[in-house]
């Protein structure tokens, strides 16, 4: 088995005529948090998206925990993954929106249930019994029965990442999961992001909360026009950034 | 203005408003132009009635009520009447039944990442849409000229099962056919519509927990798509019962055909007419009132309320005082348009 848990080489992938990701290099090793900044537009957000199978490559070689992420290799051919194997491959990466993007026509505690009742075909008192460990888990055992709607903007972000974790992922992808909140709701989500890396969960997080790259990054990630401009321990990185580039990025956000 | 209260800055306020300041008593805007226009409406409304209850006309020779009421009682809830309203709504009910089905089916084909599918869900809209439903009535009653036997068996094969078509498609089932699949067409609109209108973030993240298309469609999506479909389809349902009418032609004894039958004989032509009016009436009132607590049930969870009742904006604009105002939507206080 390979320490690795994610590894890009030279990942392309184009919108169009519109190419958003030009030859990403990156790889994270199992019980890696990983921390992805860089400007808007730099391509971060679709990278993750490409790990999760919610958009195809174009050039390079992308693969999770070994396996090639929409393809098989066997003898020297790749061969399409079904949809019915790609959803088994999603399956076991979890996924936190910007958007949160919880169900609105479900509670709280369904939000989180529906993965392992529908995708695992637990039954419901199973389904239920990981639904309240994991929402006691995000602090919101008070709120199993509420809408969406009816919860903050940290507490939905809360439930999706319960929604996530129902799903016993490998790997957990974080797209920006801080920035659509107000700024007093951050750090009950952040908490819950870090105790999840304390438990050694593998984690992508694309984010702009430095304070979070430098406590709990295990590797800080620039990524600019594309590319990987630049990777290396939060601290070093966060001190002196080696790439004209980063430094430039970095004065203008710390 | 020495001496002048100023009702903004008044301390000794009504005490309703607690620590903070009191509550503003203003005077009202008049709307001097809605009670004219209400006077013209109430004038016109007397006219109707009088016209309606009242009033007399001379027929052979005789002083006698121009709405001839009792005749219209005396056939109201006759047997013939009756069972022509049974066969309307059987028509009503089966035909949304199909149509509703069939109309899913076909928006999921139409959406569907398969051209020749979606293709195939275009033409069938194209082609029901794009002809009267009176034209595609007389077409299945007309069938078993062009299909004297219906076969069932391998296409282009041998034939398992031989139906005769006149036996199979009585006038009722050319009806249902005909009324349903052109509903489906229709319904297939309304239902991509919905579809289409749900946030593509919904879609990936069930995607993103693993859930297959076909899930994500029936456990995500459409039970969101539900709120902006059922609106439409009460619509469709209301429209559905007076089309229904139109398998009168094909000799298919609904309400209007049942009534026609009776003043065929008696010549009672409006009365009768009046009696089949307002059984449609009553039905679509019945109808309309389930519609709105469908929208009740199917807004949970959405930030949109769910618009008011006539009854209730009522109350609004003539009693403001009288209206409980948790009860009221926040979208009315705020002045929007609720008429989505």
């Amino acid at each position: 088995m390979t320490r690795d848990m994610v590894v890009a080489e030279g990942v392309c992938k184009s919108f169009g005529r519109l190419r958003v990701l030009s030859g990403i290099d990156l790889t994270v090793m199992k019980g890696e948090v990983s921390c992805i900044i860089g400007p808007s537009g730099s391509g971060k957000s679709t990278f993750l998206r490409c790990i999760n199978h919610l958009e195809k490559i174009d050039a390079g070689r992308l693969s999770v925990d070994g396996d090639f992420v929409g393809y098989q290799q066997r003898g020297n051919k790749l061969y399409e993954l079904s949809d019915r194997e790609v959803n088994s491959k999603r399956a076991q990466i979890g996924m936190v929106f910007q958007r949160f993007n919880l169900f609105p026509h479900m509670t709280a505690l369904q939000n989180v249930t529906v993965g392992p009742l529908r995708v695992k075909s637990h039954d419901s008192s199973k389904a239920n019994e990981i639904g309240t460990r994991l929402l006691e888990r995000v602090g919101l055992s008070d709120k199993m029965s509420a809408y969406p709607n009816q919860l903050s903007g940290g507490q939905q972000q809360r439930v999706a990442i319960a929604r996530a974790l129902a799903m016993e992922p490998k790997l957990m992808l974080f797209d920006e999961p801080t920035s659509a909140l107000d700024p007093e709701l951050v750090g009950d989500v952040l908490d819950v992001m870090r105790s999840l890396a304390e438990d050694g969960m593998t984690m992508i997080v694309v984010t702009h909360e430095m304070g979070f790259a430098r406590e709990v990054g295990d590797s800080l990630v620039f990524m600019d026009g594309g590319v990987v401009v630049e990777s290396g321990l939060p601290k070093d990185m966060l001190a002196a950034p080696q790439q004209e580039r980063t430094r430039a990025f970095l004065s203008k956000v710390l | 203005m020495p001496g002048s209260v100023d009702p903004l800055s008044s301390t000794h306020g009504a005490g309703s408003g607690g620590a903070g300041s009191p509550p503003i008593a203003a005077i009202p805007v008049r709307h001097p132009g809605r009670w004219v226009m209400g006077v013209v409406v109430a004038v016109l409304l007397a006219m109707l009635v009088n016209t309606l209850a009242f009033s007399h006309t001379v027929r052979s020779g005789q002083v006698q009520p121009r709405f001839q009421w009792g005749i219209v009682g005396q056939y109201f809830t006759s047997a013939p009447v009756l069972r022509g309203l049974v066969v309307t709504l059987e028509l009503t009910v089966i035909s949304m039944a199909i149509g509703i089905a069939l109309g899913v089916l076909l928006a999921i084909l139409r959406l569907s990442p398969n051209p020749l599918l979606a293709g195939a869900s275009w033409l069938y809209i194209w082609f029901f849409r794009g002809t009267p439903v009176l034209v595609q009535l007389l077409f299945w009653y007309a069938l078993s000229y062009v299909y004297p036997q219906l076969t069932l068996g391998v296409p282009f094969g041998p034939a398992f099962v031989h139906l005769d078509a006149n036996t199979l498609i009585t006038p009722f089932v050319a009806a249902i056919m005909g009324l349903a699949l052109n509903e489906a067409a229709y319904m297939a609109e309304i239902v991509r519509a919905g579809i289409q209108s749900v946030d593509i973030g919904q879609s990936e993240a069930a995607q993103s927990v693993g859930m297959s298309r076909l899930m994500t469609l029936r456990h995500i999506v459409l039970p969101q798509a539900m709120r902006l479909i059922i609106p439409p389809t009460g619509n469709e349902t209301i429209s559905m019962l007076k089309t229904s009418s139109l398998a009168s032609v094909t000799a298919v004894t609904e309400l209007l055909l049942s009534v026609q039958n009776i003043y065929s004989r008696t010549y009672q032509t409006v009365p009768l007419l009046m009696v089949a009016s307002l059984w449609y009436l009553i039905v679509t009132s019945v109808l309309t009132v389930g519609q709105h607590y469908l929208e009740v049930r199917y807004s949970r969870g959405s930030a949109q309320q769910t618009p008011l009742t006539l009854f209730q904006r009522f109350r609004l604009s003539f009693l403001p005082s009288h209206v409980n105002p948790s009860t009221i939507p926040s979208a009315m206080i705020e002045g929007r348009s609720f008429g989505e």
